[in-house]
C-alpha cells in the first residue's frame, strides 16, 4: 500500500516538474516581456526599464530564474505579477476559492445525476427510455458549452428569477447568513451550466461501463443463483464497473475547469477565468503561468486521488503492484 | 417416481442481428430424477448450452422460448414471475459454467460472493453467515477456508476458482445442479480432482446433476444416463455402454472420436540425422520492477533436449507453466534461448535467415487470433506466398484454392472473413496457410484445445492424411494426454522446464489411469508462477 | 439500430456542410465585412410569397425596411418597395483561389439589404458572416484534429514499435500533456505569442497550438493498437513466414491503427471546433472583422444584445447538427472496427 502510494506520488511529482519546465520554457520563448511596450514609450527612459528589469531579477541567467520561480512555487507565491505588483499567489488564492465555489458543486451535481441515470439506462437497454437517452445525450454532447452559458444568461435576464453578474449583489442585507444566501443565489445558474456541460460524457461512460458488466458471465451467474435485482446491480455490477469511472473522474475535472473559464467570463464571476484572460491581454505572463501551474497541481492531485481510490477498490490493481 | 426436473417439448429460437430467427432447440425432452447424474453429449453448437440456460431461464435477451415446459418438482418454471423465479434459482436449482474465471466477480472476494447467495435465500446473522461460508468452502475441499474466503478470484488457480464457483452454487443446497462443461478449461489433473469432488458432493448432499459435456469419456465414468444432442434435438439416449452400439455416425464420432484416427506408426529407426535436434536449451525470464533492485528470475527452460525424426509425430505434454510454449516459441524462432543448441537438418536454427524461417511453422492455440480479421480466407493463405515471393499472382491463387480443398473446405469459403467461420474452420485455414510454404516441421501449440472432441478428431485425421502426403514432422503441444496419444508415436512429459519422462503411445494407451502416469512424471508439489508468454 | 440510410446521411451531410463553407463566397449574398451603418441589428427579413394585395407570386420577394417611428421596436416593412429574390446575381467580389468573382447564389438587386438571419451591430449580414465563420471554425477544428492525429501517429507509432526507453519517455511526456488542464495551457501558449495578428496568421496559430497541445491522446491510442498488434498471433504467424518489418507494418498494423486513429480524429473535430470558437470568443483567436463563430458570439454576451436580438445566438446553434453528424460518423467507424 505505502509503496504503491509513494510510487504514484513520485510519479505525480515528476509530472509536476516536467509541467513546470514546459510552462517556464514557454514563457521564456515568448518574444518580449511585460516591459517591452515600455521601451517603445518615449516618456519612459531606457534606464528606468533596465532598473525595473533588474528589480525583478530578469537579468539573471535562465537556470537561476527557473530555480527562483520553482522556489516561489514551493512557497505558494507562484512568481510575481508585474501588473498588480504583487506575488501571483496573493492574487490567485482568493480567486481560486471563487472558482472552486463553482466547480466543486458542479462536479458533485453532474456525478450525482449522471451515475444513477446511467445505471438506470443501462438496465433498460433497447427500451424506449434507452433510445430517448442515447439521442438526448448525443444532442447534449453536441451542444457548445458557450451556448449553454449564454442561454442560461438569457434565461436569467428574461425571467429575472436569478441575479446576473458577479457573485454578490451590490447591497446585501446584514448578517453572515444573508451574505451566504446571496452568493448561493448567484451561484445557482453558473453551477448548472458547468454541470450540464459535463453531464453527457459521464452519462455515456456510466452507461457503457455498466452495460459491459451487465453482459458479463458473472452477473448472469449471480442472477442464476437467485440474487435480487438490487444486490446484482449495486453489489455485483457497480463495483466491477467503477474502475473506468474513477479514471473518468480525473479527466472530467479538466473538462470542467475549461468550461468554468468560459462561464466565469460570461457571467463575470470573479474567478480565475476573467483574471487569466485579463493577464493574457496585459501580457502578465507570471500570472498566466501561475494559474496553469495551479490547475496542474489540482489535476495531478486529482489523478493521484483517483489512483489511490482505484487501489482501494480494485483488487486486480492491488495485485499488480 | 416423479422426476425432479422435467423438460418437455422445449423449443427455443434466437433472433440474429440481421433479424432472422435461428432455431436453437426444437422439441427437446429430458427427465432428471433425484440423486441422478444425467449427461448431455453433443458437438458445440448442438444446443446443449441453450438447454442448460433455459432450465434456469437465463437465456440472453435475443432468445425466446417458443413452447414447452420446464418443471421443477412439478412446478413449471416458465410460468413463474421474475421474483418467484429468484427464490427458486440458487435454492432449488443451480449452475456452474464452463469458465470459472468469468463466473466469479473479479472485484469481490470469494467469501463475499458466497455470502450474497446465502443471504438471498436464508435469514442468517452475520456470524452464522461467516460460519456457513467457511463450512461451504471446507465442503468443497479447501483446507484453509478462512484464507480462501478473503481471496479474490485472480489470486486463485483455475481449479480453485471452479471449486469456489461450486461452493457458491451449492451454498443453499439446491436439488439440481446444471454443470455446463465445468472441466473443459482445466488441466487434466484438476479435471480429475473436480470430477471427484462433484461425485462426493452428489452423495453427501444428495444432488442431481445435469452434466453438459462434449467428452464421452468423462460421462462414461460419471453419468448414469446420457442424452445425445444434434442440431437442437435429442437424437439418442441411454448409458454410454448402450450408446456405443448406436449405429448413427454422429453418435459414434462423439463416443469414440479416436476411432477415425489411424494408430500412430511407431518411430522409425533413425536414418541419418534427425530432422530436429535440441540440446540443453535454457531460457530465463527476468522481471524487473521499476523502483526496486529485486529482479525476479523465472527459469522457463532448464536444459531441454529432444530429437524429432523426419515425418514423425511427437507430443509434448505438461501442466501449464511447465515451459511447453516457451520451447515451442524458441524452436519457431519467436524467442531466443539463452543457451543450448537447436539444429534443423543439422543447420543451427539460430543462424536461420529471415527468408528461410518458413521451414518451421506453428499453428496457434487461438485460431481466431492467428488470422488477421480483415483478410479473406484466400488472402490469408496467399500471404506467406506473397511474403516469400513464390509464383505469380495466378499461381498463388490456384495454390490457395487447392489448399482450401485439401483441408476439406469448399471453394465458397475463399472470400469469407475469419469472423464468418467456425472455430474448426478457422483452424483448417490456419493449417492450409502453414502448409502453403511446404514446411519441414509443424508445431501445434494447443491447436486443438478450443475445439470439441469430434472436431479434434476430424482435424487430427486431416493432419494425419496431410502428413502422409507432404511428409512434414509434427510437434504436438497439449495438456490432453489421451488425445495426444492417439496422434503421436512418442510422448514427452515436461515439468519444471525440463523433459521429465518419455513414453511410447502404446504405453499410454495400455495404461488405464493416465492421470496417475502424468503425476508420476510431473511432481505436483512444485508450483511456479505461470510464465509462458514473453515478459 | 440505425438504418443504413442514416449512416451514410451523416457523411453526406458533413461533406455538404464543408462544401458550403468552402464556397461561402458564392453561397453568401454579401461580403462578410460589408457594413450598413443605417441598419444596426435589423431583424431577419421576412420572405413573402403573397403581397399586400393578396396576390401570389411564384418568385419569393422581400419588402424594403425602414426604421420604425417609435423607439425600440426596431424596423418595419416598407410595403411600397418590393424586391424579388434573384438567383445567380452579381454582388460583392470574392476570391476563388487566384480568381475574383462576383456571382452569388442568390440575392436582391437594388439599394436595399436583405438579411436572411438578421444583421449585427454594424448592419453586416449574419447569414453571410455565419458561412464565412464556418469556414474558419470548421476547418480550424478539422485541421487541428488532423494535425493532432498525424503527430499522434508519428509519436505513438514510434513509441509502440520501438518500445523500450523511447516508449517510456514519450508516454511519460504524453501523460504530462494529459494531466495539464489543456484549455489553460492553450491560453498560456496564446499568451506568449503576439496578441494582434492578421487573420490567416491567427488561424494557423490556433490550428498549430491546438494540434500540438492535443497530440497525447491519439498517440497513446496508436501506441496501444501497435503494442497489442505486435503480440497478436497473426503478426507472429506472419513473422514465422519470414515477413519483413515493412510487410507487417503495411499489411497488419497500419490498417488496424488507421481505423482507430480515424475514429479518434472524427471525435476530436467537434472538440477542436469548439476550442477555436472559445478562443475567438475570448478574443484570443481570429479577430474582427474576419468572422469566426466564436467572435460572432462574443457580441451576444452584452446583456441588451442577448435579450433583444435572438439571431445573434445563431452562430452557437449552427454547429450542433454538424457535431451530431461527426459523432454519428465516429460511432459508425467504431462499429465497423469492431466487426
Amino acid at each position: 500500500m505505502i509503496r504503491y502510494i509513494s510510487r504514484r506520488f513520485a510519479n505525480s511529482l515528476f509530472l509536476l516538474v516536467v509541467v513546470s519546465a514546459i510552462v517556464f520554457g514557454l514563457a521564456q520563448a515568448a518574444p518580449g516581456d511585460f516591459f517591452s511596450d515600455a521601451t517603445i514609450n518615449q516618456r519612459i527612459s531606457a534606464e528606468t526599464v533596465a532598473a525595473l528589469r533588474a528589480r525583478y531579477g530578469m537579468e539573471k541567467s535562465l537556470p537561476v530564474r527557473y530555480w527562483g520561480w520553482l522556489r516561489s512555487l514551493g512557497t505558494g507565491e507562484l512568481g510575481y505579477s508585474f501588473a498588480y505588483d504583487l506575488p501571483v499567489g496573493k492574487i490567485l488564492w482568493p480567486r481560486m476559492g471563487h472558482t472552486l465555489l463553482l466547480t466543486v458543486p458542479a462536479l458533485l451535481l453532474s456525478w450525482l445525476v449522471a451515475v444513477p441515470l446511467g445505471i438506470l439506462v443501462a438496465t433498460r437497454r433497447g427500451s424506449l427510455v434507452d433510445r430517448i437517452f442515447s439521442v438526448g445525450t448525443s444532442a447534449m454532447l453536441a451542444l457548445p458549452d458557450l451556448l449553454i452559458a449564454l442561454l442560461i444568461l438569457l434565461f436569467a435576464l428574461r425571467t429575472r428569477m436569478f441575479p446576473v453578474g458577479g457573485m454578490n449583489s451590490v447591497v446585501i442585507p446584514p448578517g453572515w447568513w444573508s451574505g451566504w444566501k446571496d452568493t448561493a443565489w448567484h451561484m445557482f445558474l453558473p453551477v448548472l451550466a458547468i454541470a450540464f456541460g459535463a453531464l453527457p460524457m459521464i452519462l455515456r461512460h456510466t452507461r457503457a461501463s455498466m452495460m459491459e458488466v451487465l453482459d458479463s458471465p458473472y452477473v448472469r451467474a449471480a442472477r442464476g443463483l437467485g440474487l435480487s435485482r438490487f444486490v446484482t446491480l449495486y453489489r455485483h455490477a457497480l463495483p466491477a464497473a467503477a474502475n473506468p469511472l474513477i479514471s473518468l473522474l480525473g479527466i472530467s475535472v479538466g473538462g470542467l475547469l475549461s468550461v468554468s473559464l468560459l462561464v466565469e467570463v460570461i457571467v463575470s464571476w470573479p474567478g480565475i477565468g476573467p483574471l487569466v484572460l485579463e493577464a493574457v491581454l496585459g501580457r502578465d505572463l507570471f500570472l498566466v503561468m501561475g494559474a496553469v501551474m495551479f490547475f496542474s497541481v489540482f489535476l495531478i492531485a486529482g489523478g493521484l486521488l483517483a489512483d489511490i481510490l482505484l487501489y482501494l477498490l480494485d483488487p486486480r490493481i492491488r495485485m499488480q503492484s | 417416481m416423479e422426476p425432479l426436473l422435467e423438460i418437455s417439448g422445449l423449443t427455443v429460437d434466437y433472433t440474429t442481428a440481421g433479424g432472422s430467427t435461428v432455431c436453437a432447440l426444437s422439441d427437446v425432452s429430458l427427465q432428471v430424477f433425484a440423486h441422478e447424474i444425467i449427461g448431455v453429449l453433443g458437438e458445440s453448437g448442438s444446443g446443449k448450452t441453450t438447454m442448460g440456460l433455459s432450465a434456469l431461464r437465463l437465456l440472453p435477451a435475443n432468445a425466446a422460448i417458443r413452447s414447452g415446459r420446464i418443471r421443477l418438482r412439478g412446478r413449471n418454471l416458465l410460468d413463474l414471475r421474475e421474483k418467484d423465479l429468484a427464490k427458486v434459482r440458487g435454492a432449488e436449482i443451480s449452475h456452474i459454467f464452463q469458465e470459472p474465471a468469468q463466473a466469479l466477480n473479479p472485484v469481490l472476494s470469494a467469501g463475499r460472493q458466497i455470502s450474497y447467495v446465502l443471504r438471498a435465500h436464508k435469514k442468517l446473522s452475520n456470524r452464522e453467515l461467516i460460519a456457513e461460508v467457511h463450512a461451504m468452502l471446507a465442503l468443497v475441499g479447501f483446507n484453509d477456508p478462512e484464507r480462501i474466503a478473503r481471496a479474490y478470484p485472480h489470486q486463485l488457480s483455475g481449479g480453485q476458482r471452479q471449486r469456489v464457483a461450486i461452493a457458491q452454487a451449492l451454498a443453499c443446497r439446491p436439488a439440481v445442479l446444471i454443470a455446463d462443461e465445468p472441466l473443459s478449461s482445466l488441466d487434466a489433473a484438476t479435471q480429475a480432482e473436480t470430477l471427484a469432488l462433484l461425485q462426493r458432493l452428489r452423495s453427501e448432499i444428495g444432488l442431481a446433476i445435469l452434466f453438459i459435456s462434449h467428452d464421452a469419456d468423462t460421462l462414461a465414468a460419471f453419468a448414469s444416463r446420457t442424452v445425445v444432442m444434434e442440431k437442437g434435438t435429442v437424437v439418442a439416449g441411454g448409458s454410454i455402454q448402450e450408446l456405443r452400439s448406436n449405429s448413427s455416425g454422429y453418435v459414434r464420432a462423439l463416443i469414440s472420436p479416436g476411432a477415425s484416427l489411424k494408430a500412430p506408426t511407431p518411430a522409425e529407426e533413425a536414418a541419418g540425422t534427425p530432422l530436429l535436434s535440441v540440446r540443453n536449451l535454457t531460457k530465463r525470464y527476468v522481471q524487473r520492477q521499476v523502483l526496486s533492485r529485486r529482479a525476479f528470475i523465472v527459469e522457463a527452460l532448464s536444459g531441454v533436449s529432444l530429437e524429432l525424426n523426419r515425418g514423425a509425430t511427437v507430443a509434448l505434454i505438461g501442466k501449464s507453466g511447465a515451459g511447453k510454449s516457451t520451447l515451442a516459441r524458441c524452436i519457431a524462432g519467436f524467442e531466443t534461448p539463452d543457451a543450448g543448441e537447436m539444429l534443423l537438418d543439422g543447420f543451427p536454427l539460430r543462424n536461420l535467415k529471415r527468408q528461410m524461417r518458413w521451414q518451421v511453422q506453428m499453428i496457434f492455440q487461438d485460431a481466431a487470433g492467428s488470422l488477421n480479421p480483415r483478410f479473406t480466407a484466400e488472402r490469408l493463405i496467399t500471404e506467406p506466398l506473397d511474403i516469400l515471393g513464390r509464383g505469380t499472382k495466378a499461381e498463388r491463387r490456384r495454390r490457395a484454392l487447392n489448399l482450401l480443398e485439401e483441408v476439406g473446405l469448399d471453394l465458397k469459403f475463399a472470400d469469407r472473413l475469419p469472423a464468418e467461420l467456425s472455430g474448426g474452420q478457422r483452424q483448417r485455414i490456419a493449417i492450409a496457410r502453414a502448409l502453403a510454404v511446404d514446411p519441414k516441421l509443424l508445431i501445434l501449440d494447443e491447436a486443438f484445445s478450443g475445439l470439441d472432441r469430434p472436431r479434434q478428431a476430424r482435424i487430427g485425421a486431416l493432419l494425419q492424411t496431410l502428413q502422409q502426403r507432404h511428409g512434414f514432422a509434427c510437434l504436438h503441444i497439449s495438456h490432453d494426454v489421451g488425445f495426444a496419444s492417439l496422434l503421436a508415436s512418442e510422448i514427452l512429459v515436461m515439468g519444471d522446464g525440463r523433459i521429465a519422462a518419455k513414453f511410447s503411445s502404446e504405453e499410454i494407451r495400455n495404461s488405464r489411469d493416465t492421470t496417475a502416469l502424468m503425476s508420476m512424471a510431473v511432481d505436483p508439489g512444485s508450483s511456479r508462477p505461470e510464465v509462458e508468454a514473453a515478459p | 439500430m440505425k438504418s443504413r440510410v442514416w449512416r451514410s446521411f451523416s457523411l453526406w451531410y458533413l461533406i455538404g456542410v464543408h462544401l458550403i463553407a468552402i464556397f461561402a463566397g458564392f453561397v453568401a449574398p454579401y461580403d462578410f465585412a460589408r457594413q450598413e451603418r443605417t441598419r444596426p441589428f435589423a431583424g431577419p427579413t421576412r420572405v413573402h410569397f403573397v403581397d399586400s394585395s393578396g396576390k401570389f407570386h411564384l418568385r419569393p420577394f422581400v419588402y424594403g425596411i425602414e426604421k420604425s417611428e417609435d423607439l425600440g421596436s426596431g424596423y418595419t416593412e416598407d410595403r411600397s418597395i418590393f424586391y424579388p429574390i434573384q438567383f445567380l446575381v452579381s454582388g460583392d467580389e470574392y476570391a476563388v483561389g487566384p480568381f475574383h468573382c462576383s456571382l452569388h447564389l442568390f440575392g436582391i438587386e437594388g439599394p436595399e439589404r436583405f438579411y436572411l438571419l438578421g444583421a449585427d451591430g454594424f448592419g453586416r449580414d449574419q447569414f453571410s458572416r455565419m458561412l464565412y465563420g464556418g469556414r474558419i471554425s470548421l476547418f480550424a477544428g478539422l485541421l487541428a484534429a488532423a494535425l493532432a492525429g498525424c503527430l499522434g501517429l508519428l509519436i505513438g507509432g514510434m513509441a509502440g514499435y520501438y518500445g523500450g526507453a523511447l516508449d517510456d519517455l514519450t508516454m511519460r511526456f504524453a501523460e504530462v500533456f494529459i494531466a495539464v488542464p489543456w484549455f489553460y495551457l492553450l491560453v498560456a501558449v496564446r499568451a506568449v505569442l503576439p496578441l494582434h495578428l492578421d487573420p490567416s496568421a491567427s488561424f494557423s496559430l490556433v490550428v498549430i497550438t491546438v494540434g500540438f497541445v492535443a497530440w497525447a491522446r491519439p498517440a497513446k491510442l496508436v501506441r496501444g493498437v501497435i503494442l497489442s498488434a505486435k503480440e497478436r498471433s497473426f503478426v507472429l504467424a506472419s513473422r514465422g513466414f519470414g515477413a519483413s518489418t515493412f510487410h507487417i507494418l503495411q499489411r497488419h498494423i497500419a490498417p488496424a491503427a488507421s481505423g482507430v486513429l480515424l475514429t479518434q480524429i472524427t471525435l476530436l473535430v467537434p472538440q477542436f471546433v469548439l476550442t477555436e470558437v472559445a478562443l475567438s470568443f475570448l478574443g484570443l483567436g481570429v479577430a474582427e472583422p474576419v468572422p469566426s463563430w466564436g467572435n460572432m458570439l462574443a457580441a451576444a454576451q452584452h446583456y441588451n444584445v442577448l435579450v433583444s436580438y435572438w439571431w445573434m445566438l445563431i452562430p452557437g446553434l449552427v454547429p450542433i447538427p454538424t457535431f451530431i453528424a461527426y459523432h454519428a460518423l465516429s460511432d459508425n467507424l467504431h462499429a465497423r472496427l469492431d466487426c
